[in-house]
């Protein structure tokens, strides 16, 4: 079971500003984009990895994990039986598909699958350690700083809080239904997508009967005032903030420029590139590990200077 | 300040009012009780005090409503929220940020206070309730009583000066209940604020109110001091659930003895009939015949459930339950109540020992083959209906199980005659009543025959008269040889209906035994009843007496 609820744990990187944690994720996100290099990617992929252990969501985010593993898995598999370009060639089918042609193997469309693996495992790991790490109230005024409008912001937050609820919801009713000898598991699809139906049903109704009472509670509470709302709680962007700002963001525009110098890249097709980087390029690998990283020393100094 | 003049309201496509020509003035600082069966308009009354009806809920209105000198009319819910607090049944329902100290000031963000006004605000709300411990938890960890006082606060956020609460404790454990209801009171004492509660649970609240009103049918049909309107023994036959202790005395006056005043609490009840139990008889209650020597139809032996998240829920549990008892299983919240049940009827498998109904090990039945053995109730009947019809909600566990055509027809018949559901067999469920749509869950199960009963806290949030429907139905089940296995809070249903009771407590069975024992002497889990002649024993009344009808037997 993936378990994506946020827990107040209240480590340095819980407590760092939502703003820097964003900008981060960012970052990662572009720098797995822009890179092609599998030494490149796997060492991002690394980078984020101080992060979950300094916020100490380990077991949460190796749940996250387990399931991302499967999709590379499926990936991997479904690139080398549709992608037959590649020199090296495992195994060849006795037969041939019109317009495709003759089903190959490569090692190179299997290396090329491993890559992209890696490089959706890092944005992955990324939002994972967002999603655990950031209070969603948090979140939610962060995008309202960000100018998105406050009832799309609303919405959004009001399913994050209901998602547990209604996940209780299912197991209750599932455990009513199988009383009633509900058995999902057996017969024909046509059968069984009707017979869920005595689950879904429940649950469709329950939840619109909750919206009302929702809707009524908030209306009880003068949401929907005419005048413009205020916020209980801010975000305080203190320096220590901006300079973190700027190093989250700094392997972002890192990544940029090696994508203008063309640093990073790396040919799968034909065949495989060697692994002969200048002596840039490995000096680059450091450099970026440390950018990525660098989050985490600043949390902990933006906790001393907060002491202060 | 409130002043209702001839107010009529019809819900949009309801032929009949929710309302009916009410007439009611209330005064600052006033504690006033609404009561009624459910369905009588208590609920829509509230909806009128902040607007919500006409405003959220439109409908046909007429006649006049003020409230602190506003005209509702013309003053929207949230022109009014800072007049009138609303507190609904459903915490969960009420709840819409992740933490607490942003529920807390949900209001005050709302109507654009500016930061440190909030700020003060919240500190005061949350101490108000004493709930400031909680202020950085996640809501969905609380516990129902927390949330609710979570909800209360954030509605006292906003300084209103009335508080209206709907049923507030009907989702709640009798920890949470009385913990919200003590709150409450303290408002209204401490801080005048005027407070409008609905309850059905009359007993908790009774004797904490100025003023209490009773409802039946969009009409209200009493109205003043708890004690004058208890009085009129036509509250009874409406449905409100009156305290036992009043009962008591509304059926002494009915034969004819004479009692100056109605009790409200088991203190008062001692003193005022002190006198008519010292002429009691002396005898001692007989145990009423327990089925012990009946053959065992369920036998739990050595049973251990540990949940796949680490929690061990039931430790050792060992149990045995024979045709025809009727048993209750009471426990505080997460004792392992609802854990335990659901190994009768193999929704949950052993951990380690092993459960036999019906001569069948759990651990190697499906639920379905267990389906005609047990039959098992949850509380909301909302999470049992689905189908289009009455009819094929009642046949759906019969196809599942393979049943012929012919003999499915037979066996809706024979459900639809004997839960009085036969004009609504063409229906659509979900537009039945609430007491309706429990009776089609209950045919629902009971269609496969099983000769086990398991219901799931079935009575809470029912009225008085949904209750004792619900008893009639499950005497009558149990007369007939079955096995009944109720898991409830309610001390005096227990009292009334059950001849076992087993209490569970951190996973494990405390106490197991005859009721009798079990529920007398006690101090908490004691029915009114018991309570009030247990200072009577000097005069040689028995103390294991537990209801109205026993004790009026010994004053015969």
């Amino acid at each position: 079971m993936i378990n994506l609820r946020y827990r107040e744990k209240g480590t340095v990187i819980h407590r760092l500003n939502p703003f820097c944690k964003l900008a981060w994720v960012v970052s990662v996100f572009v720098l797995a984009l822009v890179l092609d290099n599998p030494l490149f990617l796997f060492l991002l992929f690394l980078s984020t990895l101080p992060l979950v252990l300094t916020a100490k969501v380990w077991s949460e985010w190796t749940s996250f994990m387990k399931f991302a593993v499967y999709i590379c898995l499926a990936i991997i598999v479904i690139n080398a039986l549709v992608s037959y370009r590649g020199e090296h060639v495992l195994a060849v089918a006795p037969f041939s598909i019109p317009v495709m042609g003759t089903p190959t193997i490569t090692l190179e469309a299997i290396l090329f699958g491993i890559a992209m693996s890696i490089r959706l495992l890092a944005i992955i790991s990324a939002f994972a350690i967002i999603t655990l790490t950031v209070n969603p109230d948090d979140m939610m005024l962060s995008m309202i700083r960000m100018k998105l409008p406050y009832k799309s912001v609303l919405v959004t937050s009001l399913s994050t809080r209901f998602f547990p609820t209604l996940i209780d919801d299912v197991e209750r009713i599932s455990d009513v239904q199988r009383t009633r000898c509900l058995e999902l598991d057996k017969g024909r699809l046509p059968q069984r997508i009707k017979r869920s139906m005595s689950v879904i049903i429940p649950l469709l109704s329950n939840s619109l009967d909750r919206t009302v009472q929702v809707a009524e509670a908030m209306e009880s509470r003068a949401f929907g005032s005419g005048t413009k709302r205020t916020f209980y709680r801010d975000i305080r962007t203190s320096r220590i903030d901006i300079v973190t700002l700027i190093l989250a963001l700094s392997p972002c525009a890192l990544g940029i420029l090696m994508l203008i110098l063309g640093y990073g890249d790396y040919q799968y097709y034909p065949t495989l590139g060697g692994m002969n980087l200048s002596g840039l390029e490995w000096a680059m690998l450091p450099i970026l590990a440390l950018l990525v990283s660098s989050v985490v020393p600043l949390a902990f100094l933006k906790r001393r200077v907060d002491l202060d | 300040m409130i002043k209702i003049r001839d107010l009529t309201f019809y819900y949009g496509d309801a032929s009949r009012p929710a309302l009916q020509d009410v007439n009611l003035d209330i005064e600052d600082g006033e504690f006033v009780l609404v009561t009624g069966p459910s369905g009588c308009g208590k609920t829509s009354l509230c909806r009128c005090l902040n607007g919500l009806i006409p405003h959220f809920y439109g409908g046909e209105i007429a006649g006049g409503l003020e409230v602190q000198g506003l005209d509702v009319m013309r003053h929207t819910t949230r022109e009014m929220a800072t007049r009138v607090g609303m507190v609904f049944q459903d915490p969960e329902n009420q709840l819409v940020s992740m933490d607490v100290q942003r529920e807390v000031a949900f209001g005050l963000e709302n109507l654009a206070f500016p930061r440190d006004v909030m700020a003060k605000r919240v500190e005061e709300s949350l101490d108000t309730l004493e709930i400031s411990g909680l202020r950085h938890r996640q809501v969905h960890e609380l516990s129902g009583g927390e949330k609710q006082k979570v909800v209360i606060s954030s509605v006292l956020a906003l300084h209103p000066d009335i508080l209206v609460l709907d049923e507030p404790t009907s989702e709640l454990d009798p920890k949470g209940a009385e913990d919200v209801l003590s709150i409450v009171r303290r408002l209204n004492d401490e801080l005048g604020i005027t407070v409008i509660l609905v309850e059905h649970r009359l007993d908790r609240v009774v004797h904490l109110v100025d003023r209490m009103i009773v409802m039946d049918k969009g009409k209200i049909i009493a109205d003043g001091n708890p004690r004058a309107v208890l009085s009129n023994g036509d509250i009874t036959s409406i449905g409100a659930g009156v305290p036992p202790i009043v009962r008591i005395v509304q059926r002494l006056r009915d034969n004819g003895v004479n009692v100056d005043n109605i009790p409200l609490t088991v203190k008062e009840g001692r003193a005022m009939l002190k006198d008519i139990f010292m002429g009691a008889r002396g005898s001692t209650l007989s145990h009423t015949e327990s089925a012990d020597n009946g053959r065992p139809v369920i036998e739990i032996d050595k049973l251990w459930h540990a949940y796949p998240e680490g929690i061990t829920a039931l430790k050792n549990v060992n149990l045995r339950i024979c045709e025809g008892e009727f048993v209750a299983v009471m426990g505080r919240n997460a004792s392992g109540k609802t854990t335990l049940v659901k190994h009768i009827n193999g929704l949950l498998k052993p951990t380690k020992g092993k459960v036999i109904v019906s001569g069948i090990d759990t651990r190697r039945a499906t639920i379905a083959q267990l389906s005609r053995k047990v039959g098992f109730i949850f509380q909301n009947p909302n999470d049992h209906i689905f189908a289009d019809t009455v009819e094929e909600e009642i046949a759906f566990i019969l196809k599942n199980l393979g049943f012929d055509s012919g003999e499915i027809a037979a066996r809706i018949d024979e459900m639809l005659e004997m839960f009085a559901l036969k004009e609504f067999r063409k229906r659509y469920p979900r537009s039945l009543s609430g007491g309706e749509r429990q009776r089609v869950a209950m045919a629902s199960v009971l269609v496969a025959r099983p000769r086990v009963l398991i219901l799931d806290e079935p009575t809470r949030g029912m009225d008085y008269r949904l209750k004792s429907e619900l008893m009639r139905f499950l005497n009558g089940y149990r007369e007939k040889g079955n096995t009944v296995v109720l898991v409830t809070h309610d001390v005096e249903t227990v009292a009334e209906h059950a001849d076992r009771v087993v209490l569970l407590s951190e996973g494990g069975v405390v106490v197991d035994g005859n009721k009798r024992d079990v529920l007398s002497r006690a101090l908490f889990f004691s029915p009114q009843i018991n309570r009030l002649v247990q200072a009577f024993e000097k005069y040689g009344v028995p103390n294991n007496i537990l209801t109205v009808d026993e004790a009026l037997d010994i004053l015969k």
